[in-house]
């Protein structure tokens, strides 16, 4: 009998698909990601094992100093605010309502702010290079006291030109004192915001074996 | 496709004349895929783990309206306090008394006490409240509500100069415990002090506060 000859085939698989494929898949996820705005403001946000991804919010974040900054996402939104901020303020502080449009261009340009109402036009008119040092060196921060609060105004002013419904959050180091934070949620609850969220980054590690570090170190020997 | 066609289709070409070698064009694109399915990996988890993280903190409103404003039973009330030097202290009830020292690991830490008070306050602290209306004889009379059960309330105070990262850490045990009354608080000063005299309460100032 004659054997049944089995064709032989050869194993090389054409890889010239899968890296089409792959290559289209990357280009993809290059050209969506988003890079990083550069912060401003340094912050390092404690750690926490129950938390839920935000999406859309104003962020207030207090650095180690205790100063105020706020945050707003996208540029018609910041340009609205601003047009709340003159309506609202617009009686105590002329200096929202007397900017000109190039300087309101201006102010929508930038993400975050920390600068007192009074001080706007002032740093809306700024150069380029001056505007940069400013914001690297000089940012004071919003006032946020019971007798000045602006962050109360600035937030209501962000609250209204985002149809209210967008969620308030608060970005504090980890290290810096409890009181910045706890003053920033009262000057708020002052203007009748109750509702937060602290932002923070998910835990990495065992936090657990740092806080039994920490105990065993403040056993009496 | 990639590769060319690199035999000889019609033949009978090549008489004579110098022959090339024939090579194939062919190449091997494996680890080309390997590279581009290393870079998408790489760039798919750093992008996710860019997203921003939040936990929910609900504040009182303040109000002035009775109704709205909630009875708290001293049995119900657990009291976690922390302190600039990264150590949580607590007691139960609305006195200050018995402070005990404890620390956030997950064990043996305030975790444990925070179960412990779910546990124990909605059997052994119900709620019993009193109505009156008129009886048959238009005569005054006192009725008894069914008692009702109650959850432990955990009041968060902060001493001024603790690290933020500790509030967050205490908001994080309320999630993890499962633990869903709870409220931060100014510190009073006889806690303050009692936390500085390392968890004694000195009498003077308890009667001063009773007074």
């Amino acid at each position: 009998m004659p054997k049944v000859k089995i064709p032989r085939k050869s194993t090389l698989v054409d890889m010239t698909a899968m890296c089409d494929v792959s290559f289209l898949l990357l280009t993809f996820f290059i050209l969506t990601a988003k890079f990083k705005p550069q912060a401003v403001v340094a912050v390092d946000v404690p750690f926490a094992r129950t938390t839920k991804a935000v999406d859309n919010a104003i962020v207030i974040t207090v650095n180690k100093d205790g100063k105020a900054f706020i945050s707003l996402k996208e540029k018609q939104v910041r340009f609205a605010m601003l047009d709340k901020l003159g309506e609202i303020t617009g009686d105590h502080y002329p200096a929202v309502k007397n900017m000109t449009p190039q300087q309101k261009e201006f102010f929508s340009l930038t993400e975050t702010w920390g600068t007192p109402i009074e001080d706007i036009q002032r740093v809306t008119s700024m150069t380029g290079a001056q505007f940069k040092e400013y914001q690297e060196k000089q940012m004071p921060g919003i006032p946020c006291d019971s007798a000045n609060n602006q962050l109360g105004d600035w937030v209501t002013a962000a609250r209204y030109a985002t149809g209210g419904d967008i969620q308030i959050g608060i970005k504090g180091d980890k290290n810096s004192n409890v009181e910045y934070v706890k003053n920033i949620i009262k000057r708020l609850t002052d203007k009748d915001i109750h509702r937060f969220i602290l932002i923070t980054s998910l835990a990495s590690g065992n936090p657990d074996e740092a806080a039994a570090a920490q105990s065993e170190a403040d056993k009496p020997k | 496709m990639a590769q060319m066609e690199t035999s000889d289709g019609g033949g009978g070409k090549h008489k004579g004349g110098v022959r090339s070698k024939k090579m194939s064009t062919r190449v091997d694109l494996t680890p080309m895929v390997d590279l581009a399915f290393l870079l998408i990996s790489f760039f798919m988890l750093t992008t996710t783990m860019n997203k921003p993280k939040a936990m929910q903190l609900n504040m009182p409103k303040k109000t002035n309206i009775e109704e709205e404003k909630q009875d708290v039973g001293e049995c119900q009330v657990l009291n976690v306090l922390l302190d600039t030097l990264d150590q949580v202290w607590y007691y139960e009830g609305l006195q200050v008394a018995g402070l005990q020292k404890t620390t956030f690991a997950g064990d043996g830490g305030i975790r444990k006490e925070i179960l412990k008070k779910l546990k124990v306050v909605p059997d052994a602290c119900p709620l019993t409240r009193k109505w009156t209306d008129l009886n048959k004889d238009g005569q005054k009379q006192d009725n008894e509500y069914a008692p009702a059960k109650r959850d432990a309330i955990v009041l968060i105070k902060m001493l001024g100069g603790a690290r933020y990262k500790n509030m967050v850490d205490i908001l994080d045990e309320m999630d993890i415990t499962g633990c869903k009354v709870y409220a931060i608080q100014d510190p009073d000063p006889i806690e303050i002090e009692a936390i500085a005299n390392g968890g004694t309460v000195k009498e003077f100032a308890k009667e001063t506060a009773t007074k």
